[in-house]
């Protein structure tokens, strides 16, 4: 059987993934020119690579039209419902470092955990005439952690597919929940993020589409294998 | 438009409706989404049938009939009481089951004979049930979320705490671990030494005016979301009860009413005797309880055949008395389920407050019990 994994098609992200693919001895060609989206592995002819964009990925490995795929954790779990049950994170691989947060003005000098963002919830609707808006594009992340995981169901979410942090100053949302590596951007605009806020510490990860045909396969031992030991 | 899979027993449902004096209304498949998400919370959105419009306007289908029955009410602007019915399809997002099944229910706006209401309300549930079910033993819970209002205020417990736990009831595993949290004090820090210094003042207008300036210099607009009095009321609250907690004997009182789970009929007695035993005023809250398994006795509904639990209460921001659930005996499948909502009708954009009791019935459940009633009885 042919095994197809995708990597990132572009960026820090495809030459990190190259990087730990070489290392665990998977050198990765592209098939044609140096722009190619497909590839293969030296010395593997039952190996295909397909470069996909990130999101993609996380969509192709939901559907199990490929075997393995490099994504961010965050992607994967925001993309398929019941991710763990779907996929398997067979390695963490060391680099996209990207915590997934709950984030308010700074100026919310009365609020620091979710707790206290609770309670300013509760009480919005009779303040301000609306539910507090939260801006993001983790909709199923930011519903798992403020229903399930904080009793938190007195909010709305306002969709938002780029430059998130400048909503709440903007006035399009009051919080928001998205992805930062330094917080720096968050800083920058007067956010801070809540200190039991972290929803996800994510990276990048090999990940496996759960597939009967995967059990006996000693490819698919092997690449797993391969990888864990070079991030090992 | 005929529907196949409408229950056999539908047709006795509706001469139940109109026996009752209701009147029978229905609402579009189609609706706005934007009232449901509102008043049902964000995570709805994955178990409700979603779209938008041409214009981009968010719909969905249909996912319960109190809504759509409330909204209908306010835009044909009739006078109240008013009594509704309703039979109708309706949409969800199950794991196990269909995504489209029947509910239908009674909605009672305006009634302002409020113990007589609750009680009509559960008596023509029962009645329904018992009808269409005949031979089943049914168990009816109810709760009532105004007891534990009135028992968390008589505690003298700060208002902000009171609010969370109000709106933590209903939800066993939030509860406890508010009450676990309120148990031990909470520290205000990371507060520079300037607003602490203004905190320590006591100038109200020195703090608010500096969260304003500070607004102003960030960007942030100050009338679009929290204003500097609000943050500055709660940091204010929070810095006050920073080193108070919850005694143990408040504790203890809260454990046991949160305990109290008994026939409806004795209910009374015991919230009597609790209230006593614990030192708390609650006449009000229990008067208004007593009148309720009143009308119920008036209704002709033995109060003993219902149980009553303290803690019980359905996880809808709406609910604000009485709530209550029926299943068959040593089932856990809810068949029927209600409660007074009287904050809906004004949250939907009803000009004065309407009073609203009612309740919905499973259709596809109540079919599946009467399938094995009729296996049963074919042994």
């Amino acid at each position: 059987m042919t095994i197809t994994i995708a990597l990132p098609s572009k960026g820090r992200m495809k030459d990190d993934a190259s990087a730990i693919f070489e290392k665990a001895g998977l050198k990765i060609v592209a098939v044609g020119n140096e722009r190619s989206y497909r590839g293969r592995v030296e010395g593997l002819d039952d190996v295909e690579i397909a470069f996909l964009s990130a999101s993609e990925i996380s969509r192709e490995i939901g559907s199990g039209s490929i075997d393995f795929g490099v994504t961010g954790e965050d992607l994967i779990r925001e993309g398929l419902s019941e991710a763990d049950a779907r996929v398997e994170f067979c390695a963490r691989l060391g680099f996209g470092h990207a915590d997934v947060v709950v984030a308010v003005p700074e100026i919310w000098l009365d609020v620091d955990t979710m707790a206290d963002l609770g309670d300013v919830a509760a009480d919005f609707r009779a303040r301000h005439g609306r539910r507090l808006a939260i801006a993001t594009k983790y909709w199923r992340l930011t519903q798992q952690f403020f229903s399930s995981q904080h009793g938190i169901q007195l909010y709305r979410i306002v969709e938002s597919l780029g430059a998130t942090e400048g909503a709440p100053a903007s006035g399009s949302a009051d919080i928001i929940v998205d992805i930062t590596s330094t917080g720096s951007t968050l800083k920058a605009n007067h956010l801070k993020i809540l200190s039991d806020g972290i929803m996800l510490r994510s990276q990048a990860c090999l990940v496996r589409a759960r597939k009967a045909g995967h059990t006996d396969d000693p490819l698919v031992a092997r690449i797993i294998g391969a990888v864990q030991g070079a991030v090992a | 438009m005929p529907l196949i899979n409408l229950p056999a027993f539908a047709a006795d449902l509706l001469t139940d409706f109109a026996r009752l004096g209701t009147l029978r209304v229905d609402t579009p498949v189609i609706q706005p989404a934007e009232p449901f998400l509102d008043m049902a919370g964000e995570d709805l959105r994955r178990r409700i049938f979603m779209t938008e419009s041409e214009t981009g306007k968010s719909l969905c289908l249909r996912p319960e009939f109190t809504i759509p029955v409330c909204l209908r009410h306010i835009e044909t602007a009739t006078g109240t009481p008013q009594r509704y019915s309703y039979l109708g399809e309706i949409f969800r997002q199950r794991r196990e089951g269909a995504n489209e099944f029947y509910q239908a229910g009674i909605e009672d706006l305006g009634e302002t004979d409020v113990a007589s209401a609750d009680a009509r309300a559960i008596g023509d549930a029962i009645a329904i049930l018992t009808a269409r079910l005949p031979g089943k033993r049914l168990d009816v819970t109810l709760g009532d979320q105004s007891v534990f209002e009135a028992v968390v205020a008589a505690c003298g417990l700060p208002a902000g705490w009171q609010k969370r736990l109000i709106h933590a009831f209903g939800n066993p595993n939030q509860i406890e671990a508010l009450l676990t949290r309120l148990s031990s004090p909470q520290p205000v820090t990371g507060l520079s030494a300037e607003i602490e210094a203004l905190l320590a003042s006591g100038d109200d207008a020195t703090l608010i005016a500096h969260l304003d300036e500070t607004m102003e210099a960030t960007g942030y607009s100050t009338n679009a979301s929290r204003s500097p009095k609000e943050i500055a009321a709660r940091l204010k609250e929070k810095r006050a009860l920073e080193k108070t907690a919850l005694d143990g004997r408040t504790l203890a009182v809260l454990r046991e009413f949160l305990s109290l789970n008994m026939p409806l009929a004795d209910a009374p007695a015991a919230l009597f005797t609790f209230a006593q035993k614990s030192g708390l005023t609650l006449d009000g809250a229990l008067s208004r309880f007593d009148a309720r398994v009143a009308a119920l006795g008036n209704a002709g509904v033995d109060a003993k055949t219902l149980t009553y639990r303290a803690a019980f209460g359905r996880p809808l921001d709406y609910y604000t008395g009485m709530v209550f659930e029926i299943v068959i005996e040593g089932s856990s499948a809810v068949l029927a389920g209600g409660g007074r909502f009287d904050r809906l009708m004004t949250l939907l954009g009803a000009k004065e407050r309407i009073p609203a009791v009612g309740f919905a019935l499973w259709l596809d459940r109540m079919e599946q019990a009467l399938a094995k009633l009729k296996g049963e009885g074919a042994q």
